[in-house]
């Protein structure tokens, strides 16, 4: 080679391949961090955010390209030599011991040791002193973690990560999603510090308002390659942001929106949770569809928990055409009417080693048995008819549900709640790993609910199918309605502002 | 939303300090019935009676603060009472068959090794559940001395081992003078070493201790080890209180075992399982145990009683949990 190159990056990443199984996931992506500056990396789901962490920690080998820490290039990554390196991660979720001291969990796995056992006085005075000069936070070192806020138990862990004093680059992921709106300050201030201290801080986030408020330079993926480095950020800077991160239009694999019924239907009336969501109302009339946007910690993932009986309310109340319902199990839920589709089929949705038939009438075994006993025949051709109207494939009643595609086990969650005849429909993340040609049939199946005149309320983190979907959006953040606005009012770019706190945008009614 | 956290936070505390409450209102209603229980002489007989629960209970206390205090996934060992008495029947066979006491507990150490490790491998490399694996081993090593012994008594009078029960030692027992001093080792590595403080951080967050760079499947395997080491020393107490080894102490043991272990995290302020509070735990139970008798409460009534405070003390604590 001739000459050396002096680099300045605290890391870089060039040309990252990682394939898995059926996908890219990193196709050439890139990221270069320098020290003293917050470098904001973002991208939609599934853009290659996480595998990149994942392939610089040394928990995932890639494919192909380089990495180089500190001036030295790095032939394979592994999680010691990284961290020897002086990388540090702080992980989105907290991995805290509730009953341990602050200077327990900040010398976790590092603790200091006097002739005489443990150094607890000088490992409180080190914790507290550190906690307070690098991070701003001026705490006891006795006080337990479960007495803590979250935003002190986020400075704890990153406290943890940094107490050895050899940190040189720090990789944030999502830090702020537990967060409430004044403990977001906290951090970011934690986080200004240890740049001043010359640290490389990588900040991976969603809350594209925080990205612009706190990053020098922005590196964009989008489906596992760098689709942009941008030098100058300023808070206007989100809308080209946004439009790196998105890049597409809205495809034709969504249904036209038929006639729809009228009536009121489902009125949820200022629900709260008292943790997740507060004052949520919403309505959903019959033969309607009302998107739920927001990110994670937004209340979202809760709020359809509520309605659906598997979270205690605190306030609120909810109706269907003026009658109130009394929604406190997910019995009660579906006794009512009011059925779910949950995000993790697997878990929540199926009993993935009964066959489709027990599957789809798990929940109306009653009108399917005769004296107490199941009629076989019954359950037989109810499933039959099911299979037809879904098209669920293999088109067969005994075929073990485990073994059906993503999309195919989606439907036979769905068939059971058809099977039930259920007015109100609840959807969270309904197309998570499920491929594009389901997709297209599940947004089908959507809209044919609709049609039929049920309330159906889709909870998504996908923007394009919440604005091909549905009619009417609502987005939430951090536990509020912050908006809502008719589907066919606003662009890609202007819901995804609104989601990420970009922008309040224009058409977008206001919170009552 | 906060004031209300708080209210819930101090009624979980509260109801932590319930089971406590019971106890002590039990142990009121006793020294009332019973004028002789509150005697210096009778306290001393319930020490010296909770000495093989005591032990037992600092070696599950280990297990759990490696495992976490989940009774159902949490660590747990049922049978280390099993180990205790496997270890006193090889000693007190052996000691019959003429062999010197040094040899015999050599040979009831290494069986009870083999019991630790094998519950360790179980747990931690297989991963099997310590709930059933230990329940599964106590049945096994039951059976492994109830071969060992012929399922009979074996009376013992070996002077070394009647000390433990009638010796003094500066004017105090020497059995709780041994004990004191076992216990106290074990907490100080419990608590105040390094090894201590990762088993507990790995049984408060096994993800936590994992990043960490803890690791810990290891110290759940040492765990059992440590509660096999305990369930040995633990018969020779046996041995002594009993004066040689009898068919079926093992099932009150576990009892007032877990009894007094789980009992013991509603005394630590972090209203975790700690090796002291299992201790102060054990020492409870036996009162109580002795308590019932000088009132003349029937045997099985007794039983009765106990499993119904089991119950209670589970079902409070659960109820802290959730509360938090």
């Amino acid at each position: 080679m001739a000459g050396i190159t002096v680099t300045q990056a605290a890391f870089s990443l060039s040309d990252i391949v990682k394939i898995f199984p059926g996908v890219r996931a990193l196709d050439r992506a890139s990221l270069e961090v320098r020290p003293g500056e917050v470098h904001g990396l973002i991208g939609e789901n599934g853009a290659g955010k996480s595998t990149v962490i994942k392939v610089l920690a040394g928990v995932c080998q890639p494919d192909s390209g380089t990495i180089i820490v500190g001036g030295q290039r790095i032939a394979s990554a592994t999680p010691a030599g990284v961290h020897s390196a002086g990388v540090r991660f702080i992980h989105q979720e907290l991995h805290l011991v509730p009953h341990f001291t602050v200077t327990e969990s900040v010398f976790m796995g590092q603790e200091l040791h006097g002739s005489l056992g443990l150094a607890r006085r000088k490992m409180r005075r080190l914790a507290e002193a550190f906690l307070r000069d690098n991070l701003g936070l001026d705490i006891s070192g006795n006080r337990l973690i479960r007495d803590l806020g979250t935003a002190e138990r986020k400075l704890v862990q990153v406290a943890r990560a940094l107490i050895d004093g050899a940190a040189k680059a720090v990789i944030f992921d999502e830090p702020t999603a537990p967060l409430a709106n004044e403990e977001i300050e906290m951090v970011m201030q934690a986080i200004a510090r240890l740049k001043a201290q010359g640290i490389a801080i990588l900040y991976v986030s969603h809350y594209l308002s925080e990205i612009t408020d706190i990053c020098d330079r922005v590196t964009v993926y989008r489906q596992g390659r760098t689709v942009g480095v941008f030098d100058e950020i300023s808070d206007a800077s989100a809308g080209e942001l946004i439009y790196a991160m998105i890049g597409r239009e809205i495809s034709d694999m969504f249904p036209n929106k038929g006639a729809r019924a009228t009536g009121e239907g489902l009125v949820v009336d200022g629900l709260s949770d008292g943790a997740h969501f507060d004052s949520v109302s919403l309505t959903v009339g019959k033969g309607r569809i009302l998107g739920i946007a927001g990110l994670i910690g937004s209340g979202r993932e809760e709020l359809i928990d509520t309605i659906y009986g598997l979270r205690r309310k605190t306030a609120g109340s909810l109706r269907f055409d003026g009658e109130t319902l009394q929604v406190a199990t997910a019995a009660q839920a579906v006794a009512q009417g009011i059925v779910l589709v949950p995000r993790d089929r697997r878990n929540d949705g199926l009993v993935l080693p009964m066959t489709v038939a027990e599957n789809a009438t798990l929940a109306t075994l009653e009108a399917n048995s005769r004296a107490g006993l199941i009629d076989a025949r019954a359950v037989g051709d109810a499933t039959t008819a099911l299979i037809d109207s879904l098209d669920i494939r293999p088109p067969n009643v005994d075929a073990v549900t485990r073994l059906l595609s993503g999309g195919n086990q989606q439907k036979v969650v769905l068939a059971r709640w058809l099977a039930a005849d259920a007015r109100v429909f609840l959807f969270d993340e309904p197309t998570v790993g499920v491929d594009v040609g389901a997709k297209a049939e599940i947004y089908q199946l959507i809209e044919d609910l609709a049609t039929k005149g049920a309330s159906v309320i889709l909870s998504s983190s996908d923007p394009v199918e919440l604005l091909g979907v549905c009619d009417q959006i609502v987005v939430m953040m951090r536990g509020r309605v912050a908006g809502e606005v008719a589907a066919s009012d606003v662009s890609v770019d202007n819901l995804v502002a609104a989601i990420t706190g970009a922008a309040m945008v224009e058409g977008f009614a206001n919170a009552r | 939303m906060r004031a209300e956290a708080r209210l819930s936070a101090w009624l979980s505390d509260l109801v932590g300090y319930l089971p406590l409450a019971i106890l002590i209102g039990v142990l009121a209603y006793i020294s009332l019935n019973a004028p002789n229980f509150l005697t210096l002489r009778n306290l001393e007989l319930v020490l010296m009676q909770s000495l093989p629960v005591v032990l037992v209970c600092a070696g599950l206390a280990v297990v759990v603060m490696a495992g976490g205090d989940d009774v159902v996934s949490g660590g747990i060992d049922l049978s280390i009472p099993a180990t205790a008495v496997l270890s006193a029947g090889i000693t007190a066979q052996m000691l019959t068959l003429g062999y010197p006491l040094a040899l015999c507990a050599v040979a009831a150490l290494v069986a009870c090794l083999v019991v630790g490790v094998i519950n360790a491998a179980l747990v931690s490399r297989i991963g099997m559940t310590p709930l059933l694996t230990t329940l599964a081993m106590f049945v096994a090593v039951v059976g492994v001395n109830n071969v060992v012994t012929a399922s009979r008594r074996i009376n013992v009078d070996h002077p070394w081992i009647l000390a433990l029960r009638e010796a003094e030692i500066g004017g105090m027992p020497l059995g709780i003078v041994l004990v004191v001093m076992i216990v106290g080792t074990l907490f100080v590595a419990a608590h105040q070493t390094r090894w201590g403080l990762n088993l507990q951080a790995a049984g408060g967050s096994r993800d936590a201790a994992e990043i960490s760079g803890i690791n810990p499947g290891r110290l759940v395997g040492q765990s059992f080890v440590v509660a096999a080491v305990t369930g040995f020393v633990c018969g020779f107490f046996v041995l002594a209180r009993g004066s040689g080894s009898s068919p079926g102490v093992q099932d009150n043991l576990m009892l007032e075992m877990v009894l007094a272990t789980f009992l013991g995290a509603a005394f630590s302020p972090r209203r975790v399982v700690t090796l002291w509070g299992a201790v102060l735990g054990a020492v409870l139970v036996a009162a109580i145990s002795i308590g019932f008798k000088s009132m003349g409460v029937n045997v099985f009534w007794t039983g009765l009683i106990k499993g119904s405070l089991i119950v209670v003390v589970v079902a409070f604590s659960a109820m802290a949990q959730r509360g938090r």
